[in-house]
């Protein structure tokens, strides 16, 4: 066998390891189950070394090491709880904790805090600071977002080496030095960054705390469930964290192929608007009021309206309905009222002919795998998922170009011919556009072409793949001619009823004027919604149903992943909507027996091959097809 | 019947009288509870109660120490941040409800060997008797130390008011 | 500031000479001198936090390796000198090395500038052979000390380095010796106190130093030279408590060797020797609860 010359050996403790050349002690240890104290060092930054937290004894090094900045080499031995590193660690900590409040009780971190931890594992039960401590400002807004404390900060580094290293903003800098030294923002003007609530979970102490969150909750109180945030089609993985049936905040659960960890503000801090306020009824108009009835009557009520208008009825669901919803709501629409005008999102009719299955898609975690990645559309692409830009700027540190370009010209001349491997992000609306473009390049550059396109909403690219559009049936089926008409076009298509599923009160229908006309003049709205619309005026049948964070199911995020959604606050007041379509299908004559979402998961499979109950939290394949 | 069993009769009833009589003087041992109550040693753990400091702020910051201490988890708290419209307490943070369930509590003092702030402790109110399970959710405002004398009528702000008013009749 | 002043001449000079300045002496090769002014840290004395500073960021020391020579200003190979290293070279080179290392013992070749301060006569710079003994240096060419006092103790090497006593008089200057001594050449820098000195009042005067001038990088350094000064000025000012200079030791203990770089290490140097040799001024601190030299040094002044 040959010598692998890129492996290296070490002791830690006296049981051996073997790790990749250019691994920091600290992960070799935690290879082996050793825990490092650390406060500085954060896996996705650059070593420091200023907290000093993490000194061990390496042999034939006269003074302890930095296990966070020194790399392992062959035949290292490393000793991490000999008697000179425990007093170090206790004198260490006796140093953070000299001048720190210790306001602990009143502080949001106690209970999840490392400080509070360590100074448990390893720290010292007293201190023998007996000096009136130091005194900052605390609680400074750093933005509406943020809190400062500037007494509980440890002077890590982690917020300013995230704003500069992740997030490239550099809001967040040292100022003053020595014992005087605290963070802030230049001038004291507000955080203006978009993924300031990163800085809070990476604060190993209280410093950096969330305004929203503020006192809500004690970690242990929280019921912690781990879904997928609502706010785009990212698929950024949270912990969605909900005290006495209220959400108190979402966190970042680490997805290496998708987040990487980190969240941005506007999914961060979508979650009051999912709040469920009271006790809702189904409401059914009669008389041009809205009488309040039992699910049955509501459901029965609308299959009789439905029925009445047939094919000439228009479904439109919320891209944030997720995929068993869709399926059912497709069906029927389709099956059950042979209706073929569907439509979802914003309904701008996007590029509804040109569907197919995005098999050579480009996945997130590969962008820092190309060398040059085209972002058409500028920061109107960023906006829409927010944490693709720190996706790019972490490729652009590892040596990727990024060409922020408005039209394809630009964009074809950007790249050079030498290119490897090209990658192009840009939103679904402009996909033509991207084709052309992606056929273009293919032709200049040497390497491969891939685009990855981002849709509205949470489960857009499901929707998309569910052929809840009026071109394509599911899994991109085609419908033979009997394609329907999109969102702008049912006034002329002879619409005449109207059943609007939303499932996020971040990606409602959001009717125009003239289409609120509109719907005023038809004869039949039925409206499943989460919460009180502005749509409820004109609606004849209210259905209540879940929002986002209320419901199991799975969504599919812009590059294919189909990930499960869990219920993280309890709507047991309220039906499951996939309940309720089954209700309106079976008011309808339908002979549908689903009896919880995977089953409706199981049929989708049969329609959808790519979509397979065992790949889920994977891309869904499509060149695996049949 | 004996002539002289009829003779000692009055003796025997005036012995009985004696005996009747000695009792009568002597002190009484019981009291007339509830009206009266005799006073309960000062380590007693009868019902809790919050208390304030000098100037009629709360000492409860809200850090629900005691409500994770507990044994039984008859204790729920929900923090709130002080305004300058609204001081409660002293500092950041105040306890905006503060609920003991009493018919829970094993009333062992966990509680109060966990604030830090020493705000709540066990006091020596013991006979807590009501008529319905409801009544001995004891709130906030039944668990809180009065005001202070010289400030009984000054409006010191408390937390917003509970959500249910039962008369107690504890 | 005149040395500026005479060293934008000397560069002047050299470039109107064409030592310096594109195609130097007509040899096609391109080099420049450009005096960058600090604004005066004495953490920006540690090369690395030089660098950082002459890039526009705070002075503060980074991470090793990279050492400079791999990754220096810029990101680009840097090496890093000393003045003193460089005012020592046209020497060697007008009267070649072997002139130089004559100079000297064999583990200290040459000659090196003392800067001597403190309670001497004629306080300076004094640039001496390698080895001449510190008693020359003091009682020679320093005129001995002043008022006609005695030396108490000095320190040979700068702000940081341990602390020496009239025993060692005899030890010769050079960094072997004076390492072997218990103490370290350092900058050279030395500090001569006499018998009215209060040794815990130099300790705190030199801790608070330190304290002022750490960057505050690591939390030794940052909150261990806080404290040490909190502890200093308690003891100075008669509120000093028993255990305190055991308490000293002990935070020097957690502080050498554990800070991030020599600026935190250094600051404990100094008070822990004061601590070793002067045990007895402390406990005397603590006890009388006032300063026993003070009012000798105010009947001084």
């Amino acid at each position: 066998m040959a010598v692998v010359t890129d492996q290296v050996t070490l002791t830690v403790d006296g049981q051996s390891v073997t790790v990749a050349k250019g691994t920091l002690i600290l992960d070799a240890a935690k290879k082996l189950g050793i825990e490092i104290p650390i406060f500085c060092s954060h896996p996705k930054m650059e070593p420091v070394a200023v907290c000093r937290m993490c000194l061990v004894e390496v042999e034939k090094m006269p003074k302890l090491q930095p296990a966070c900045a020194v790399y392992v080499m062959d035949g290292m031995v490393v000793r991490t709880r000999t008697e000179q590193v425990q007093r170090y660690q206790n004198g260490v900590l006796e140093f953070l904790l000299a001048n720190h409040p210790l306001d602990c009780p009143i502080c949001d971190k106690g209970g999840e805090c490392p400080l509070q931890d360590q100074t448990y594992t390893y720290g010292p039960g007293a201190s023998r600071y007996d000096f009136p401590k130091k005194h900052f400002d605390k609680a400074v807004p750093l933005s509406d977002k943020i809190l400062l404390d500037r007494e509980r900060c440890v002077l890590c580094w982690r917020c300013t080496r995230f704003s500069a290293e992740i997030s490239g903003e550099r809001e967040l800098a040292l100022i003053q030095r020595g014992k005087d030294t605290i963070i802030g923002t230049f001038n004291d003007q507000p955080a203006r960054s978009e993924y300031q609530g990163n800085w809070t979970e990476i604060c190993p102490v209280g410093a950096l705390t969330s305004r929203q969150y503020r006192f809500i909750s004690r970690p242990w109180d929280l019921d912690r469930t781990a879904t997928i945030c609502p706010g785009c089609s990212m698929g950024c993985n949270v912990h969605a964290d909900a005290r006495h049936n209220r959400l108190g905040r979402f966190q970042a659960r680490e997805n290496l192929a998708v987040d990487d960890g980190w969240l941005c503000d506007f999914g961060r801090y979508s979650f009051p608007s999912f709040q469920r306020e009271g006790i809702e009824r189904p409401r059914v108009r009669r008389d041009g009021r809205l009488e309040e009835v039992s699910y049955e009557e509501a459901m029965a009520a609308a299959a009789q309206s439905l029925r009445r208008a047939g094919p000439a009825t228009a479904g439109w669901a919320s891209p944030a309905a997720t995929n068993e919803e869709l399926f059912l709501f497709q069906r029927l629409l389709r099956e059950v009222l042979a209706t073929p005008h569907l439509d979802h999102g914003r309904g701008r009719g996007e590029a509804a002919t040109a569907l197919e299955p995005d098999d050579a898609a480009l996945p997130i975690a590969d962008l820092e795998r190309c060398d040059h990645v085209l972002l058409l559309g500028g920061q109107a692409v960023i906006d829409a998922a927010p944490v693709l830009h720190l996706r790019l700027f972490k490729s652009e540190r590892k040596g990727v170009r990024v060409h922020r370009v408005d039209d394809a010209r630009a964009a074809l001349e950007a790249v050079p011919a030498e290119a490897q491997a090209v990658g192009i992000v840009s939103s679904l609306g402009r996909k033509p556009e991207v084709d052309s473009l992606q056929g273009k390049l293919a032709r200049k550059v040497k390497g491969s072409v891939r685009r990855l396109l981002v849709p509205d909403g949470p489960n857009g690219r499901g929707a998309t793949d569910l052929g809840f559009g009026p071109g394509r049936g599911p899994g991109y089926a085609s419908l033979d001619g009997k394609a329907g008409r999109a969102r702008p076009d049912w006034e002329a298509a002879g619409v005449r009823a109207l059943y609007l599923f939303e499932a996020s009160p971040l990606h409602d229908f959001q009717a125009s004027g003239e289409e609120r006309e509109w719907i005023q003049r038809l004869e039949t709205v039925v409206l499943q919604r989460p919460r009180p619309s502005p749509l409820d005026d004109l609606a004849h049948v209210i259905l209540p149903g879940r929002a986002f964070v209320e419901k199991a199911g799975t969504v599919t995020n812009m590059e294919g992943r189909v990930q499960r959604i869990r219920p993280a606050i309890d709507a047991a007041v309220v039906r499951d909507d996939w309940k309720i379509l089954q209700g309106v299908a079976q008011a309808l004559g339908a002979d549908w027996r689903y009896r919880d979402p995977d089953e409706v998961f199981a049929d989708l499979s049969r329609a959808v091959p790519a979509y397979r109950a065992d790949r889920i939290g994977e891309r869904a394949l499509w060149s695996e097809r049949a | 019947m004996p002539l002289r069993d009829v003779a000692l009769g009055p003796y025997y009833l005036l012995k009985a009288m004696a005996t009747t009589f000695k009792h009568n003087v002597r002190p009484v041992v019981t009291i007339e509870y509830p009206e009266r109550q005799k006073p309960v040693p000062p380590r007693a753990r009868g019902r809790h109660i919050l208390h304030r400091y000098a100037d009629g702020l709360e000492k409860c910051v809200g850090c629900e120490l005691c409500a994770i201490a507990c044994p039984v988890g008859c204790i729920v708290v929900e923090a709130a941040e002080n305004t300058p419209e609204l001081r409660v307490s002293p500092g950041e943070r105040y306890a905006k409800r503060y609920e003991i369930n009493l018919l829970r509590c094993i009333y062992c003092g966990l509680c109060e060997e966990a604030c830090p702030y020493d705000a709540i402790t066990m006091g020596p109110r013991y006979d807590l008797a009501d008529d319905h399970p409801d009544k001995f959710i004891a709130v906030k405002e039944d668990l809180l130390e009065p005001l202070p004398a010289s400030l009984a009528d000054t409006a010191v702000p408390s937390a917003a008011p509970s959500a249910q008013k039962i008369p107690r009749k504890w | 500031m005149p040395q500026t002043e005479l060293l934008e001449t000397a560069l002047e000079e050299a470039r109107a000479a064409g030592y310096i300045g594109r195609n130097v002496l007509g040899s096609g090769f391109d080099v420049d001198v450009l005096l960058h002014r600090g604004a005066g840290a004495y953490i920006c004395g540690e090369e690395t936090a030089l660098l950082t500073s002459l890039e526009g960021y705070r002075g503060e020391p980074r991470l090793k390796p990279p050492f400079p020579a791999v990754k220096g200003l810029y990101g680009k190979p840097t090496v890093v000198n000393n003045v003193e290293t460089l005012a020592t070279l046209p020497h060697i080179v007008r009267n070649g090395p072997d002139w130089f290392a004559a100079m000297g013992t064999p583990t200290g070749k040459g000659t090196r500038v003392w800067c001597m301060s403190g309670h001497v006569n004629r306080p300076g710079n004094y640039e001496l052979e390698m080895g001449t003994p510190i008693r020359e240096l003091i009682y020679e060419h320093g005129g001995g000390i002043w008022k006609g006092r005695s030396l108490k103790a000095f320190q040979p090497g700068g702000a940081s380095m341990m602390v020496l006593l009239p025993e060692h008089l005899d030890v010769g200057l050079d960094f072997d010796a004076i390492a072997k001594a218990g103490s370290m050449a350092g900058a050279g820098a030395m500090m001569v106190m006499d018998e009215t000195t209060c040794i815990v009042d130099v300790a705190r005067r030199l801790v608070k130093f330190f304290e002022h001038e750490s960057c505050g990088k690591c939390t030794p350094c940052r909150e261990g030279t806080y404290w040490m000064a909190n502890l200093f000025d308690r003891i100075e000012f008669g509120e000093g408590k028993p255990g305190d200079p055991d308490l000293l030791l002990d935070m020097g203990y957690n502080i050498d060797g554990r800070s991030f770089c020599p600026l935190g290490d250094a600051s404990t140097w100094f008070p822990r020797s004061v601590i070793k040799y002067f045990r007895d001024e402390f406990e005397q601190h603590i006890v009388e609860k006032a300063c026993p030299f003070r009012g000798e040094r105010e009947a001084v002044a």
